[in-house]
């Protein structure tokens, strides 16, 4: 594995990517056009998003008139339209049923993944090996294979059209990727504090409740908020799981929108739509960091 | 994250450990506890599952009336009386190989002008990776739909320049792009690793380089991609796989029924249509299972692939 | 060590508690029906249609909830295609509302499937009243010799026009009997004005008819064929469906009907199609439906006839759509109430109008029509109309796995529309499909 080498040496004045100084002119006209490049990747990647709120607060008629973003006056109506919600649920209740799928999914997630990762990370058993690769495999295996059964299971125990199934699977550590995350995580842990809490008595669960889990936060909330955002959004399972429009997710409500292709109606879909998306920007805004880091770290061979 | 000590070497487990605690790890049992939701996960919900589609596709199963052997009529139908099965393996393939490619390119180049940056790097790479999260939620997918729709952003842009497409989303030979795009503008995610990958790349090498003549784009090619070869290993592979099931865009962006002429009709969009709109269960499994033997050949192709590109620094030049 | 642990152990226990709650309760909903303490009795009614569709239907349940106090009824509603997606799956999960609006195409799927209710007994013991109906109407809700919808209107197709259109381009009001070639012959003349919908799109006569399953049926039926000769044969061949795509295409490619991506576009509603956008003059439609499209265009918009085969009359009055229940309903009596109630009541009758065209209860239909005006006037005299001029049996109630091939029609022509597939490749695969779907 590549050695880790902090981030000291760029500060010292030497790149560690492939420029490095030349003649000071030089650099400060690439670093320029570095800089314009990037905020016009910039402007391109977030137009939507931009377009999106501009559109949600335009008046109908202005709706077509896409490349003049700013609208005349702010329609503030479309807005008052979303929170009727769709199909005769309100907005609020919409937004309530996903938050509860989600807050379930991160509560079953960081439970069981953390009780695994400790297992696959700190203890030693004689299948570890082998089962640790089946772990990664499945992180691998599309989920079409097994969504048929695991709905007709649902369906004989009479849990469809209810939260069960979108809930129960988290809590058995079915999303690997959490497991891999916090399993790389934990082994960055010095097992200087392990052997201490052995020495002193501890057992595996009280070394694991005691030492490990409380240093392991920081993958915990990466895991934490990046299944509430996945779940959030998590459109195929609530479709195929969910019929009563009591029960909605405010993403499945969306889907409403999906076939009309009048342009009238945009400005109170979209407003709903930017609604239904404020909970992952406001998380974004509150935790980036811990999402970029997390993101970051998963990719690298621990 | 916040440790910087690296780990002491795995001969740790040479220290002394009282003779009870040896004993009982290596008897496993406590791990096994630990395990349980695990276990009860792999077995329950991915090791019989799988058992069962196996078996469903060979069956005609509506959910209601017992499943009814057919044999290998679901495969048979699939691959020679199916033609719309075959154009959503095109349309799939297709978007795979434009998407991927495009969005790792993007990645890449966008993580080698921030690598460089000094100032608000941290905030570009935040920015960038924004739209990531935002990417598979059902809301971006209808902004996309309709900023690609006749009349929207970007029928009135090229129109403007002179090129006249109308809505790509209602032609169906652009469509697929559009999608595509959707998954390009996602770039974030791989960019980030990208990022922390190009970070890990030890500076000494480069000034190496240098004091050898090598010239910038030696160097890149010399140093940087090889030496960021397993991240860009990791990433083609993950994002391989995913876009193998790309859903809930293909769904939006298709108006929920795979148009303009089944020009969207991703693989799991069929899927899902004959297994829960059509209740043809059987067939949907047999689908599932073709998609994974598929996406196992293509990760196996890749591995194997990967031999002659990917280079592991620990492996010596 | 200690103190963090145990709060942290209270707030998630807390947190667990908050969550399992409302979850255990979201659980106990089953099918959507429930009874609390003191005979309260919830039922779920679902239906496809528009905004007016539903304002009227809300105010007759509301009516029916002061009739019984002791039932709730929670409405939804959607639009077709996303309806009869929904309803698709939660038939596959058992789970259909208490009372639902079914399309005269589900019957066989539900009823076959045992997802319906059977409303033999509640027919016999009198809670629902079928006495005032027409009988040929009440026997499209059989299936396998039991009753298990009724009808909720009785409807029939019709060509949508604008007569001011149809004037300036010198066409004569299509009058009962007019022929295909004398439709195709209109759309030319108006096509050829030249005129410009909104958005500079081409302003053509006649909208594509290709995608349309309905349409096709009337076409074959006043050919002497029908589409399905029984539970598991088509009632045409793949010639005949090659030459009705052959002549819709013909005129697509002559710009006599609109362009394949306008047509494309069609998502159910009036405001999707190519009339309701303002690209065309005319649309075949169902009758209860044509009441969406004066408010739009105006009021020079009427309804005429399908055109005919030498005279044949292609058209039939089937069940607009039919009303039946879940089976797995906790509440039958009180979902066959709801259902006596829609169809039987006198003051109901009068809310919901011709919304679902011409009521079934021929007494109510009477009254009603003798107060209609407007737009809902010509529905009701339209049917009378029709039925004077005389229409053929309505066809048998289609077989399971119409649902899914009235999609792969729509589809499987849209290829020919954009010109990636000719009309006999397209038909050959329809057919083929049909053939493994009906096996």
């Amino acid at each position: 594995m590549a050695t880790t080498v902090p981030d000291v040496k760029s500060a010292a004045g030497l790149k560690n990517s492939s420029g490095l100084k030349n003649n000071s002119g030089r650099t400060r006209t690439a670093a320029i056009a570095k800089h314009l490049g990037l905020v016009a990747v910039l402007l391109v990647l977030l137009y939507p998003l931009v377009w999106l709120l501009a559109t949600s607060l335009k008046p109908a008629n202005e709706v077509l008139t896409s490349l003049k973003l700013l609208p005349s006056h702010i329609e503030w109506s479309n807005y008052t339209t979303a929170l009727d919600g769709i199909s005769g649920v309100s907005i609020s209740r919409l937004l309530l049923n996903s938050l509860l799928i989600s807050v379930g999914s991160v509560i079953g997630n960081v439970v069981s993944c953390s009780l695994a990762a400790y297992a696959f990370a700190r203890l030693r058993f004689r299948m570890r090996g082998p089962m640790f690769g089946f772990m990664i495999a499945t992180m691998m295996l599309p989920h079409h294979a097994v969504l048929i059964p695991q709905y007709i299971i649902f369906n004989k125990l009479g849990m469809v059209d209810t939260y069960w199934p979108l809930i129960l699977p988290k809590f058995l550590a079915t999303e690997a990727f959490f497991v891999f995350l916090i399993v790389q995580f934990m082994r960055g842990l010095p097992r200087e504090l392990d052997e201490a809490a052995r020495i002193d008595g501890c057992g595996p669960f009280r070394i694991f409740w005691s030492v490990v889990l409380p240093l392991t936060r920081p993958a915990l909330i990466t895991t934490a908020i990046f299944t509430f955002i996945w779940s959030w959004n998590d459109f195929f399972t609530q479709l195929i799981y969910l019929f009563d429009p009591e029960k909605f997710t405010i993403t499945l409500a969306l889907r409403n929108f999906v076939d009309q292709s009048s342009t009238s109606a945009y400005g109170p879909m979209f407003a709903m739509s930017v609604i239904s998306i404020v909970p992952i920007v406001l998380f974004f805004f509150a935790f980036q960091r811990y999402l970029v880091e997390g993101m970051a770290t998963s990719g690298l061979k621990g | 994250m916040t440790t910087t000590a690296t780990p002491p070497p795995r001969t740790a487990r040479a220290t002394a450990t009282p003779p009870e605690q040896r004993k009982r790890g290596q008897r496993g049992g406590p791990a096994y506890i630990f395990l349980t939701p695990w276990i009860l996960g792999v077995v329950l919900l991915t090791l019989a599952p799988m058992a069962v589609s196996l078996y469903l596709s060979f069956t005609d199963y509506n959910l209601f009336d017992p499943p009814k052997w057919v044999g290998l009529r679901n495969y048979s139908d699939m691959f020679t009386a199916d033609p719309r099965y075959w154009r959503s393996v095109g349309t799939t393939l297709l978007y795979v190989v434009v998407a991927v490619p495009l969005k790792l390119a993007i990645a890449l180049g966008v993580a080698l002008l921030l690598s460089n940056t000094r100032k608000a790097k941290g905030f570009y790479r935040s920015a960038f990776y924004a739209p990531s999260l935002l990417g598979a939620s059902m809301a971006v997918a209808l902004v996309w739909r309709a900023l690609y729709n006749d009349g929207g952003t970007v029928d009135e842009l090229l129109s403007s320049i002179g090129i006249h497409t109308g809505g790509w989303v209602s032609d169906p030979h652009l469509a697929v792009f559009v999608v595509a795009l959707l998954s390009a503008w996602q770039f974030g995610a791989p960019m980030v690793i990208f990022l922390a990958g190009l970070q890990q790349i030890p500076a000494d090498l480069y000034e190496a380089a240098a004091l050898d003549g090598a010239g910038r784009w030696r160097r890149f090619v010399s140093v940087t991609l090889p030496m960021l070869s397993p991240v860009v290993f990791f990433n083609l592979v993950l994002e391989t796989i995913q876009s193998f099931q790309v859903f809930t865009p293909a769904f939006a962006i298709s108006g929920g029924n795979g148009g303009p002429a089944d020009s969207t009709e991703f693989y799991t969009l069929y899927l899902y249509e004959r297994g829960f709109t059509a209740s043809h269960m059987g067939y949907a499994s047999a689908m599932a299972w073709v998609l994974l033997l598929a996406i196992g050949a293509v990760t196996l192709v890749l591995f194997r692939t990967s031999r002659s590109w990917v280079f592991y620094a620990n492996e010596g030049a | 060590m200690t103190p963090p642990s145990f709060r942290r152990r209270a707030v998630l226990g807390a947190a667990a508690g908050a969550l399992f709650a409302p979850l255990l309760a979201g659980c106990s909903d089953g099918d959507g029906a429930s009874t609390a303490a003191g005979g309260k009795v919830t039922l779920t009614f679902a239906w496809w249609g528009n905004d007016d569709r539903a304002q009227r239907t809300n105010a007759a349940v509301a009516l029916f909830e002061k009739r019984h106090p002791n039932i709730t009824v929670r409405t939804s509603f959607a639009g077709y295609p996303a309806y009869v997606q929904k309803l698709a799956t939660q038939a596959a999960g058992g789970d259909l509302p208490d009372v639902a609006q079914l399309d005269y195409r589900q019957i066989s799927q539900y009823a076959g499937s045992g997802t319906l209710l059977d409303l033999g007994p509640y027919v016999k013991n009198g809670t629902l009243q079928t006495a005032d109906f027409d009988k040929s109407l009440t026997r499209t809700g059989v299936y396998d010799g039991k009753q298990y919808a009724l009808p909720m209107g009785k409807g029939t197709t019709g060509i949508v026009y604008d007569a001011t259109v149809f004037k300036k381009a010198g066409v004569a009001t299509p009058q009962p009997g007019w022929a295909w070639d004398d439709w195709a012959e209109a759309g030319k003349k108006i096509s050829a004005l030249g005129m410009k919908g909104p958005n500079g799109h081409t302003y053509t006569g006649l909208s594509d008819l290709g995608v349309n399953e309905d349409a096709f049926e009337t076409w074959l039926r006043s050919r002497g064929k029908e589409l399905y000769a029984s539970e598991h044969r088509l009632g045409f061949t793949t010639d005949d469906l090659t030459d009705f795509w052959t002549f819709t295409d013909r005129l697509r490619r002559a710009g006599v009907v609109s362009q394949a991506r306008d047509t494309a576009q069609i998502g159910g509603a009036v405001e999707d199609t190519p009339m309701g956008r303002g690209i065309a003059a005319t649309d075949f439609n169902w009758d209860a439906p044509f009441l969406g499209y004066p408010p739009l265009l105006g009021d020079q918009v009427h309804f005429a006839p399908v055109p005919t085969t030498d005279g044949k009359v292609g058209q039939y009055f089937k069940p607009t759509m039919l009303i039946g229940a879940g089976a797995g309903t906790q509440h039958p009596k009180e979902a066959a109430e709801l259902i006596d109630f829609l169809l039987n009541d006198a003051a109901a009758g009068k809310i919901l109008g011709v919304t679902r065209s011409t009521p079934p209860n021929e007494k109510i239909a009477e009254s009603i029509g003798k107060t209609l005006t407007g737009p809902e006037k010509e529905v009701y005299d339209y049917g009378r109309t029709i039925a004077a001029h005389g229409t053929g049996a309505p066809p048998m109630a289609p077989p399971r796995g119409d649902v899914v091939l009235q999609v792969s029609f729509q589809r499987d022509y849209q290829r020919v529309s954009y010109g990636m597939e000719s009309p006999r490749g397209a038909a050959e695969e329809y057919v083929a499909e049909a053939k493994r779907e009906l096996r």
